[in-house]
C-alpha cells in the first residue's frame, strides 16, 4: 500500500517535472484514441447482435414470384407482395410470423381540430411483430388477431407527446382522417441495428411512433414510404383495398421465427413445395430462387453495409497507429531524460520488477488522463459524424462494457507507448549513467 | 569478504574491443579501507561497478562473502546491492526534486522497511553526517560538500557492509574533501569495508591499503596490512 502510494506520487511528480511534453504525449494519444473510439462505437452498434437470445431463429423468406417471365432474373425481390405474404404465412410452421412496412402519416387528438396535426412514423405490421422482436409492452397488449381493426399501438414517447401521460389504452387518436382506439403502449424500445428494416437500408433509423394493423393499412390505402414496386399495369392510387391485395405491388418485409433446425428445414421444404405448386399453376414463370436468410446475415444479403462507416473505422485505426507512434517517440524522450534516475534506483537496490511497478503506475495515471480526454474527443467526433451522416445519430451511446473496453484500450495504448523506454530503463547498462 | 579470481572485463563495440580489466586477482578483507588509484581509463570505475554488481564480467569469478555472484537473478542481485553495498559517486547523484530526507529514504524503501523504521535510520544517518537540520532541504540548496555528505548518509542508512566510492571528493575543494574523508574514516572505524577510487596521493596514503591499477591490471597491492592493524589506526 505504502509502495503503491509512493509509485503514484512519483507518477504525479513525473508530470510536474516535464508538464509540456507530458501533456503533449497524452493529448496526441487522446486524439488517436478518441477518433478510434468514436468510429469503433458506430461500428460496434452497427454490427452487434440486437437480439442475442433469439437472433439465430429469425429468418427472412423470399420467393421469385414476379409473374412476368424472365429467365435471367435469378434474384427474388427484396420486398414481398400481399399475395407472397399470404402464401408464405400459410405453412403453420413458424412459432411467430409478421409482415410489415414503414409508412408515415399525421396524427392529432380527435377534439382538437384547430391544432395542426403532428407528423408520425408508422409501422404497418401484424400482431406477431411484438413477439418476434421481443418488444415490451408498458400498457395494454398486442392486437387480438391479424384481422383489420381500428386499433393503434403507440410508443411510450408518442403517448406522452399526444396525451401527456403513458397509460392511454382506450383513448382515441385521429390518424389521417380516421379515428382509432389505442390498444397498447410500448415501453421505451429501440432495436439497433434495426435489422428488421435492412431491406430499406434504414438499419440505424429510430423505431416507429405508431403501429398500425396490416389489413387496416390495405383497407385505408396506406402504402410504404420507402420501397414500393409494382410489376403490373394496375392503378395503385385507386381502390388499393382490392388492387393492393390482388396486384403485384411489392412493399412488404416478412419475418418468421423458426426455433429449431428441424423447423428451418421444414420451412425450406414448404417454400419448395409452394413454388412447385405455383409453377404447376403457371404462377411462377421465373427461375426458382428461394431464400431464407437469418437476421444476422441480412445486412450482407441485402448488401446494406454502410461502407462509409467501414472506411471511417479503418482510417481511424490507422490514425491511432500514427498517434501511438508519435506518442511513443515523445515518451521515449521523456524517459531518456530520467534514464539516469532509473539507473540510480537500480544501484540502490530497486529490482527490475519494482522498476516496472513504478512505470506501470506512470502508465495508469496517463491512461486515466488519456481515457478522460479521449472520451471527450470521441463524443465531439461522433456528433460531427452524426451531423454528416444523420443515419448514425442513434448509434452514439456507450454502455458500461464499452467504457470498460475503452479504458482497457487506453491502458494498453499507454503501456505500448512506454514499453520500449521502460525496457531500456530496465535492461540498459548501469555503469554509463552513474558518474 | 571480496575475492576476485582471474577476473576479466571486455567492452565490445562494433569497432573495438576494450580490455577494461585483465586477469584481476584481489582479496579484500572485512573492515579494510582500500584506495584505488590509476590513470584515467585504467579500469577503476569498471572494477568498482563490477564489485557493486552494476556491471557483469566476462571471465573469472567474483565471490562476495564466499558466494559467487555469477548466475544470480536480477532480484537476488538487487537485494544484494540493497543490503550489502553502499555507493558514493563523484557527482553525488541525488534526485534534484526530492528532499534530503526522501533521497536518503530511497534504498530503505527497496529494503521493505516500515515508515517508522525508515525514519529512525534516516535520522541516525543525518546525525552522523551532521545535516539533521537540513532534512527538508532540496539538494540544490546545499553546498557540494553537504550534498556529498547526504549521498554518504544515503549510502550508509541501510547499514551496508561495503562502501564503494568512485572519486567521492573529485568535485570538492580541499576543505570539503577533508571533511568527507574524515567522515569515511569514521564510518570505516565502525567496521564498514571501504573501497575508494581517488586521484589524490594524500588520500591514498591515508587509506589503510593502496591498490594501483594500470591498463586494466592490478599492480601490486602495496601497503597491504592485516585487519588488526587497520582497526588499530
Ligand atoms: N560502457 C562502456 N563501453 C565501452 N567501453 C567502456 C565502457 N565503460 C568503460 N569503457 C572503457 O573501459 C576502460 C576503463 O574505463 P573506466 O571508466 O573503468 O576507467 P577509469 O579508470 O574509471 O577512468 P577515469 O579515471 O577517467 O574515471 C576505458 O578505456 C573506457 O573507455
Ligand atoms: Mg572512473
Amino acid at each position: 500500500m505504502d509502495n503503491l502510494l509512493h509509485a503514484f506520487a512519483l507518477a504525479l511528480r513525473n508530470i510536474k517535472r516535464a508538464p509540456l511534453p507530458y501533456l503533449l504525449t497524452v493529448l496526441i494519444l487522446s486524439l488517436g484514441l478518441g477518433m478510434f473510439f468514436s468510429n469503433a462505437t458506430l461500428y460496434y452498434w452497427l454490427n452487434h447482435d440486437p437480439l442475442p437470445q433469439k437472433s439465430h431463429s429469425l429468418f427472412y423468406p423470399q420467393i421469385n414470384s414476379v409473374l412476368q417471365p424472365c429467365d435471367s432474373c435469378t434474384e427474388p425481390m427484396r420486398v414481398l407482395s400481399y399475395q407472397d405474404v399470404q402464401k408464405l404465412s400459410s405453412s403453420g410452421i413458424p412459432s411467430a410470423q409478421a409482415a410489415m412496412f414503414q409508412s408515415a402519416g399525421y396524427a392529432r387528438l380527435p377534439g382538437n381540430s384547430d391544432v395542426s396535426p403532428t407528423p408520425v412514423r408508422l409501422r404497418v405490421t401484424q400482431r406477431d411483430f411484438f413477439t418476434l422482436f421481443d418488444v415490451p409492452f408498458l400498457h395494454g397488449e398486442r392486437w387480438a388477431d391479424d384481422t383489420a381493426r381500428r386499433e393503434l399501438i403507440l410508443s411510450k414517447a408518442s403517448a406522452e407527446r399526444f396525451f401527456g401521460r403513458s397509460n392511454v389504452v382506450g383513448e382515441t387518436l385521429r390518424l389521417g382522417n380516421e379515428l382509432f382506439t389505442i390498444s397498447g403502449v410500448l415501453q421505451d424500445w429501440e432495436m439497433l441495428p434495426r435489422l428488421y428494416d435492412v431491406a430499406n437500408g434504414l438499419n440505424s433509423a429510430r423505431s416507429a411512433d405508431i403501429y398500425l394493423p396490416w389489413e387496416t393499412a390495405f383497407d385505408l390505402g396506406i402504402k410504404s414510404n420507402t420501397t414500393t414496386m409494382s410489376r403490373d399495369e394496375r392503378d395503385y392510387s385507386d381502390n388499393f383495398a382490392v388492387n393492393g391485395r390482388e396486384g403485384q405491388f411489392y412493399q412488404a418485409q416478412f419475418w418468421v421465427q423458426l426455433d429449431s433446425p428441424q423447423q428451418v428445414t421444414a420451412y425450406q421444404q414448404f417454400m419448395q413445395q409452394l413454388v412447385h405448386s405455383e409453377k404447376e399453376a403457371g404462377r411462377h414463370p421465373r427461375p426458382e430462387a428461394n431464400r431464407l436468410t437469418n437476421i444476422l446475415d441480412i445486412t450482407e444479403h441485402f448488401n446494406a453495409r454502410n461502407r462509409q462507416l467501414d472506411a471511417f473505422a479503418l482510417v481511424s485505426l490507422l490514425f491511432l497507429l500514427v498517434c501511438l507512434f508519435n506518442a511513443s517517440h515523445l515518451s521515449l524522450n521523456r524517459y531518456l531524460a530520467s534514464q539516469y534516475e532509473f539507473g540510480l534506483r537500480r544501484a540502490l537496490g530497486c529490482s527490475r520488477s519494482q522498476l516496472q511497478q513504478l512505470i506501470l503506475a506512470d502508465v495508469a495515471v496517463s491512461a486515466a488522463l488519456a481515457l478522460f480526454l479521449s472520451l471527450a474527443v470521441a463524443a465531439a467526433a461522433m456528433s460531427l459524424i452524426a451531423s454528416l451522416l444523420p443515419a448514425t445519430r442513434n448509434l452514439t451511446s456507450w454502455n458500461p462494457l464499452m467504457v470498460l473496453t475503452m479504458a482497457g484500450t487506453a491502458l494498453i495504448a499507454c503501456y505500448l507507448v512506454t514499453l520500449y523506454p521502460a525496457l531500456r530503463a530496465s535492461f540498459g547498462s548501469l555503469n554509463r549513467q552513474l558518474k | 569478504m571480496i575475492t576476485l579470481t582471474n577476473l576479466s572485463k571486455i567492452f565490445r563495440t562494433e569497432l573495438i574491443e576494450t580490455h577494461a580489466l585483465r586477469d584481476v586477482n584481489l582479496q579484500v578483507n572485512e573492515g579494510e579501507f582500500a584506495a584505488l588509484t590509476g590513470p584515467s581509463g585504467s579500469g577503476k570505475s569498471t572494477l568498482l561497478n563490477i564489485l557493486g554488481t552494476l556491471e557483469n564480467f566476462d571471465e573469472g569469478d567474483y565471490l562476495l562473502d564466499g558466494k559467487s555472484v555469477k548466475g544470480l537473478s536480477d532480484a537476488a542481485l538487487s537485494r544484494l546491492r540493497n543490503e550489502k553495498i553502499g555507493f558514493i559517486f563523484q557527482s553525488f547523484n541525488l534526485i534534484k526534486d526530492f528532499s534530503i530526507f526522501d533521497n536518503i529514504e530511497l534504498p530503505l524503501r527497496y529494503r521493505g522497511l516500515k515508515a517508522s523504521d525508515r525514519k529512525q535510520r534516516i535520522e541516525q544517518a543525518l546525525e552522523l553526517v551532521g545535516l539533521h537540520a537540513r532534512r527538508d532541504y532540496l539538494p540544490g540548496q546545499l553546498s557540494g560538500g553537504q550534498q556529498q555528505r547526504v549521498a554518504i548518509a544515503r549510502a550508509i542508512a541501510g547499514e551496508p557492509r561495503i562502501l564503494l566510492a568512485d572519486e567521492p571528493t573529485g568535485n570538492l575543494d580541499s576543505l570539503m574533501a577533508r571533511q568527507v574523508m574524515e567522515l569515511l574514516e569514521q564510518i570505516n572505524q565502525r567496521g564498514c569495508t571501504i573501497l575508494m577510487v581517488t586521484h589524490d596521493p594524500e588520500q591514498a596514503r591515508r587509506a589503510g591499503r593502496h591498490i594501483q591499477i594500470v591498463d586494466g591490471q592490478l599492480h601490486d597491492s602495496t601497503l597491504y596490512q592485516p585487519l588488526a592493524a587497520v582497526q588499530g589506526a
